[in-house]
């Protein structure tokens, strides 16, 4: 991890004091066991140029600090990359002239721009170039970029994930330093270990002055601020994305509406499973339907369960309110809690199982669970013609989707002679497509 | 007179003060016939307690005869209470005990025939009949006489109970009035325990299948003699778990075949519920005769039209004796220290070594509790509640194969339902079995085949929620903690392969116990050699580590195979060492059909005439499945690395040209340029372009399981030389290279060749002992010990970890929770092989599999 500060014109020779670095004199301090070092390549009238650089100890940032990290390796891009780890070793050699405090005698020429070309490197960022390019283009600088090396012997990989940076402008140094601190930690892809309300200051006082008016200025403040809002870029960077999403969101609440509509009309609605319950959205508008006495939600994924459970305790105060009861789970194993319930759903949830699986799957249900409701859904394939799909299935973690042929087909194959079974559609009907969503009703029959 | 004494329980004596209890047991005792700790006397205890033996009120004023009474009646109550507490531990520890007390009252001996049957030991009772003449005249002899009038109130309330005795429940009641007259006669053993250093061999539910019965002792190395006795010519002798007759073909025969070896001593035969139904049948009472009990009785009217009556009374007679007096269970005894219980159907451990009728109504039909919808009885799992480190073998309820379950073993096979039938060899624990030669049952619940179709059912997942044990047969219980468990079935149903298919896990490995002693290495051969050597095992084979992803192949002779052991048409599959399928779909179809092909071409289902074969390999290159991984981290540091390193060495290459002092930075950068180039020469090394099948390799260096055995006995160099046969069978399989360690010599040698295969860049070798599984006084040791070579570990522990600086402090790295996981996950990886082996259910080889993915959800350092 280094930068590398040039400068070139006139005067050029005071940045050594704005720096408060002697010239002649090579600076190295260690922190932890990290040396933070720097030396003058060049001084003189016209040109001087100098780098600052960080020998990291491996050990101690991945064994004795791994957890600050969250580095689980000794083979980590940490130890080489500018990052925010990087600009905290760096703080105190740059205290200076980040503050803009030399001595008296040259106070004068913390605001005197000189013509710069700050080096930094290696970068790795999951930025495009033009992104970065976008990020400081609008500061002033010239942007050069240049990458690693990917002579391998094997193919792995096209162009390499370790970029060099050069940006050429006219500036203050101290400005020129503290955008660097602000977008240094923007543009490293890394997730950053906790960021405190000290952090935010910081990026308010280094920002001053250009941050405020950059055009962009919020996409910069979400990622120098990333712990507030880890993971909700991708939705907004990718506007298809987020239209897919937008109509899974839409065919989600009618699937709901469609099973809550069934189950609100059917005689026998005091207990009810509701498989592969994931965060608990069905569970929970289950939880309000008049007459329901239970609701067992079952799901294999403690972290998706204790948000359910949150999910849950928000609204447990609301009248007529049953709270469902997460139990962990999957149709792979037997579980004797769940037999004999009125209704069981499986919502969305098939098409996840290898398809060979499902007979045994089937069976335990039909004929160990004997629920007297089962309630399937699944997409109708067809109908991924209307969404202009080519060949792939809807959710890359589907292992079938089926027409409508082969799903009625399938159903008549699994039902017992105990059951009768009866099919429905969700969503916007096509004349020729059918449902985006088909369902079929297992019902079994009276006094079996 | 013979008095016949039990080898355990309670002897109590009945009589009158001065009939001569205490007197008797003093000859006994001083004549060695008696030990003095088995004798409880109440006038002992009352010493004990108080000091006193006797207290007299007789002559004195009514207010202080009363209170001395109320004192002397507070002493007895306290006495008793103490002396029946120790009788009672006495009891349950199957202890003989004789209590000296009057005995007058039937309260007092209830008391005692209760306590006995609570602890299932018989009691016998000697009573002491003499004249009151006799009680006063010896009274007067006394040193504190008791008094005429309380000898002769003492009399007249034995006189009135002495008829009632007999019918109290006693084992036996001897009736004495000549103490001259009595002859002790005890057993010094336990008549439930049998001697077994000559060889027993136990014997499953034989259910009349009489020619598979000579068969196996055929088997087993019986000869027939000229008496038409099957004799052992080493003294072994055979032991039946009970049910020879009933729903199979010639029980008659095979109950004849019994009488006549039990009666002469050549065999054992232990009660169970169709014997015991036979014999009550036999004994005139009023029992049905169903379950197959119905064929015994044609049998004999066959017979008797043979025979004719007389014959047919006789042998009805003598049948019924061997029946009835077939003891409930038998102890096997090695050096006289009794290791084997034999039971039919069960038995609590408390039950060990006692008769009563209790006991032998558990150990006939087990545990039950109610019937189910085809009334059929519900049988419950005793074998959860064995505790004791005693092995308990036995039958009634049948299994495809002999199942080891918590220190129980059953062996019966089901050979009348066209299974087999099975023998247990002791003190040898090997199994000796003979298939049915038809399905004699004809029935339609056959308990093999419901065994089969439920074999693969999902397993209750209220067996794991809570955290569960295993008991392995070679590290014992091993304990799944509930909050590694959770994960572990999120995993189970979301990534992993069916959980029918994923059998086996295989264990984690860990690296050299000590780093190396050397300056410049992190790890190397000595330190594993050392640490098998000073655990006692001289031979070691080092096999070359391949670097790829480790990969267990269950493959099937063909696609009916892959239905029958897992449920579902296949050649089998290929999953990780986290159980996810290691191809996609297309690729595991088309190499399993490779690797088919060249079995088949081979013979190889045939010559071992086996279904499947159970592989553990390493599949390469390394980016074959860890292509991301390499990419996002190996290739990417790499990058950085060199980028980082090679501009700062450049600058200071031209810095140092006006400032010398950079000098030192200097060379301290080319030589990290150098690592990051190291770095990236050695990640290369195990990876290579895949174009298709043709460019995968498998090296397949433990061979785990076959349809009707494990490998788990075989050395080292017997899988090794599996690996090379299997790779002339198959072209993706691959050779291991290997060497044996068992002298310094050969220590050199294989240091040597470590050393050259790592200095190219292999990842190094793996230190096995001898046998696959090896111990140490008896403990389980390390499985394997992986060696890995300097190079290699730049992708490890960092490309600058050999810097002095950096490898001093890798050094102190502890590999102790290593080594405990490694032994856990080893000892549940071949219990829950064997449980495949053995047909058992998918419940119980998934507690082994869940128990490894949850164990190493445990966080430890991965760098190990």
């Amino acid at each position: 991890m280094q930068l590398t500060i040039q400068a070139t014109g006139e005067n050029v020779e005071v940045i050594s004091y704005l720096l408060a670095k002697n010239p002649n004199n090579i600076y190295e301090r260690s922190q932890n066991g990290h040396f933070i070092r720097m030396f003058y390549n060049k001084f003189s009238d016209e040109i001087m140029e100098v780098t600052f650089f960080v020998t990291p100890d491996p050990i101690e940032l991945s064994r004795n600090r791994a957890k600050n990290y969250d580095i689980t390796s000794y083979i980590n891009d940490r130890e080489f990359v500018v990052s925010s780890i990087f600009c905290s070793l760096l703080r105190s050699a740059l205290g200076t002239a980040l503050n803009g405090k030399p001595k008296e005698s040259y106070a004068s020429w913390v605001e005197h721009p000189f013509l710069f070309e700050f080096s930094f490197g290696p970068l790795a960022t999951d930025l495009l170039d033009h992104e970065i390019i976008d990020i400081f283009q609008p500061l002033g600088y010239e942007v050069k970029i240049s990458y690693g090396e990917t002579d391998y012997q094997v193919k792995l990989k096209e162009r390499s994930s370790a970029r060099y940076i050069s940006l050429k402008g006219s500036t203050t140094l101290q400005n020129g330093l503290r955008q660097l601190f602000v977008l240094i930690p923007v543009l490293d892809n890394y997730k950053h270990y906790y960021i405190d309300e000290k952090e935010t200051e910081k990026v308010e006082r280094y920002g001053e002055g250009w941050l405020h008016t950059h055009p962009l200025r919020d996409f910069i403040l979400r990622r120098a601020l990333r712990f507030k809002e880890l993971y909700s870029e991708l939705e907004e960077n990718n506007n298809n994305l987020f239209k897919e999403q937008q109509k899974e969101l839409r065919l989600n609440e009618l699937r709901y509406k469609k099973i809550i509509d069934y189950i609100s009309r059917s005689r026998m609605k005091e207990t009810i499973v509701d498989f592969g319950s994931g965060e608990g959205n069905l569970a929970l508008q289950l939880g309000l339907i008049n007459g329901v006495r239970e609701i067992l939600a079952v799901e294999p994924s403690e972290s998706a369960m204790l948000k359910a459970l949150k999910r849950f305790d928000a609204i447990k105060q609301s009248d007529n309110f049953i709270v469902p009861t997460p139990i962990i789970g999957s149709l792979f194993y037997y579980d004797e809690r769940l037999k004999s319930k009125d209704i069981m759903i499986l919502c969305e949830v098939i098409e996840h199982i290898d398809e060979f699986r499902l007979p045994k799957v089937m069976q335990t249900i039909l004929s160990e669970y004997q629920p007297k409701l089962l309630i399937i859904t699944t997409p109708n394939k067809e109908y991924n013609q209307v969404y202009e799909m080519d060949e792939a299935y809807r959710h890359p973690d589907h292992r079938f989707e089926w027409t409508r042929q082969e799903f009625f087909e399938w159903c008549y194959s699994q039902k017992t002679s105990n059951y009768e079974v009866a099919f429905d559609g969700i969503g916007d009907e096509h004349v020729k497509y059918g449902f985006p969503t088909q369902m079929c009703l297992f019902i079994r029959k009276e006094g079996q | 007179m013979n008095v016949f004494l039990p080898f355990s329980g309670i002897v109590l004596l009945i009589g009158p003060s001065n009939s001569g209890k205490t007197t008797f047991l003093k000859k006994m005792i001083d004549s060695g016939q008696i030990q003095p700790s088995e004798v409880v006397s109440s006038d002992y205890f009352r010493i004990l307690v108080s000091d006193v033996e006797f207290l007299d009120w007789n002559h004195r004023p009514k207010d202080e005869a009363d209170r001395i009474f109320e004192e002397y009646q507070q002493i007895s109550a306290e006495a008793f209470s103490l002396m029946d507490t120790l009788i009672e531990k006495r009891c349950k520890l199957n202890k003989l005990t004789f209590i000296d007390a009057t005995h007058l009252y039937t309260d007092d001996r209830k008391r005692y025939i209760a306590l006995a049957r609570n602890h299932h030991v018989p009691i016998v009772s000697i009573v002491f009949d003499l004249d009151l003449s006799v009680l006063l005249e010896r009274d007067e002899m006394r040193e504190k006489p008791r008094g005429k009038r309380r000898v002769k109130q003492q009399y007249q309330v034995f006189k009135r109970e002495r008829s009632l005795i007999k019918k109290e429940g006693y084992l036996a009641t001897y009736f004495i009035q000549n103490l001259q007259d009595i002859r002790l006669i005890r057993r010094n053993k336990n008549p439930l325990e049998l001697d077994a250093s000559n060889g027993i061999d136990v014997i499953g539910d034989i259910h009349g299948c009489y020619n598979e019965l000579i068969q196996l002792l055929n088997k087993l190395g019986y000869e027939r003699n000229a008496e038409d006795l099957y004799i052992h010519p080493e003294g072994r002798k055979f032991l039946s778990l009970g049910d020879i007759m009933s729903r199979g073909p010639e029980s008659l025969k095979t109950m004849q075949f019994f009488l006549r070896h039990v009666n002469e001593g050549h065999a054992y035969m232990i009660d169970s519920n169709h014997g015991w139904k036979i014999a009550r049948w036999l004994d005139g009472r009023n029992v049905t005769l169903n379950h197959g009990d119905e064929l015994v009785q044609e049998e004999f009217v066959q017979y008797e039209r043979h025979y004719g009556e007389e014959q047919t009374i006789k042998l009805k007679h003598a049948i019924k004796q061997l029946l009835f007096e077939a003891p409930s269970h038998y102890i096997l005894a090695k050096n006289s220290v009794p290791t084997v219980v034999c039971t039919h159907a069960g038995i609590k451990d408390e039950f060990v070594g006692k008769q009563s009728y209790e006991v032998s109504d558990y150990c006939r039909f087990g545990d039950s509790e109610g019937l189910d919808n085809n009334g059929k009885p519900v049988r419950k799992d005793w074998t959860v509640h064995h505790h004791t480190s005693a092995l308990i073998l036995w039958g009634h309820d049948p299994r495809p194969k002999p199942i080891i379950n918590n220190n129980t073993i059953n062996i019966d096979q089901g050979v009348v339902f066209g299974g087999e039938l099975t023998a247990y060899r002791y003190p040898e624990k090997e199994f000796v079995s003979v298939k049915a030669v038809m399905d004699y049952s004809k029935g339609d619940n056959n308990p093999l085949k419901e065994w089969e179709q439920k074999r693969l059912d999902p397993p209750n997942i209220a067996k794991f929620l809570n955290g569960y044990t295993v008991s392995t047969e070679h590290l014992g219980e091993v304990h799944i903690p509930k909050e590694h468990v959770i994960p572990s079935i999120d995993t189970v149903s979301h990534f992993t392969v069916p959980i029918e298919e994923l059998i086996y896990i295989p264990p984690t490995m860990s690296p050299t116990p000590k780093p190396s002693i050397l300056d410049n290495y992190l790890e190397h051969p000595k330190e594993a050699i050392a640490y098998y050597r000073d655990k006692g095992i001289q031979r070691m084979v080092a096999e070359k580590k391949h670097m790829g992803s480790r990969g267990i192949l269950l493959l099937f002779k063909d696609k009916s195979a892959g239905q029958k052991y897992i449920g579902h048409e296949t050649l089998g599959v290929i999953y990780t060492r986290t159980g996810r399928r290691f191809f996609d779909i297309g690729l595991e179809k088309e190499i399993l059909l490779r690797i088919n092909e060249g079995l088949l071409s081979y013979n190889y289902f045939t010559k071992f005439d086996t279904d499947y074969v159970l592989l553990d390999a390493e599949i390469m290159p390394w980016n074959l499945k860890a292509k991301e991984l390499i990419r996002n981290q190996y290739v990417h540091v790499s990058e950085n690395a060199i980028l980082d390193r090679s501009i700062i060495t450049n600058k200071l290459q031209e810095a140092v040209k006006i400032n010398v002092e950079l000098k030192q930075w200097l060379s301290e950068y080319d030589a990290k340029l150098e690592n990051a180039l190291e770095f990236k020469e050695i990640f290369q090394k195990y990876c290579w372009n895949i174009e298709g099948i043709n460019q995968i390799q498998i090296a397949p260096f433990h061979v785990l399981a076959h349809r009707d055995k494990t490998f788990f006995d075989k050395p080292h160099t017997w899988h090794m030389e599996m690996n090379r046969e299997f790779a002339k069978m198959v072209d993706v399989f691959v050779e291991t290279e290997y060497m044996v360690i068992d002298d310094l010599e050969s220590e050199e040698e294989v240091i040597k060749w470590w050393e050259s295969m790592t200095a190219d860049g292999h990842e190094g070798i793996v230190i096995k002992p001898e046998f696959f599984i090896a111990k140490s006084n008896g403990k389980l040791i390390q499985p394997a010990i992986k060696v890995r070579g300097r190079r290699y570990l730049h992708i490890i522990y960092g490309m600058d970890y050999l810097l002095p600086k950096n490898l001093e402090r890798l050094k102190k790295r502890n590999v102790d929770k290593k080594q405990k996981l490694a032994l856990k996950e080893f000892s549940l990886g071949i219990e829950g092989i064997k449980r495949f082996v053995h047909g058992e259910s998918i419940e119980r080889i998934h507690e082994c599999v869940l128990g490894t993915l949850a164990l190493e959800s445990d966080p430890v350092d991965p760098r190990l």
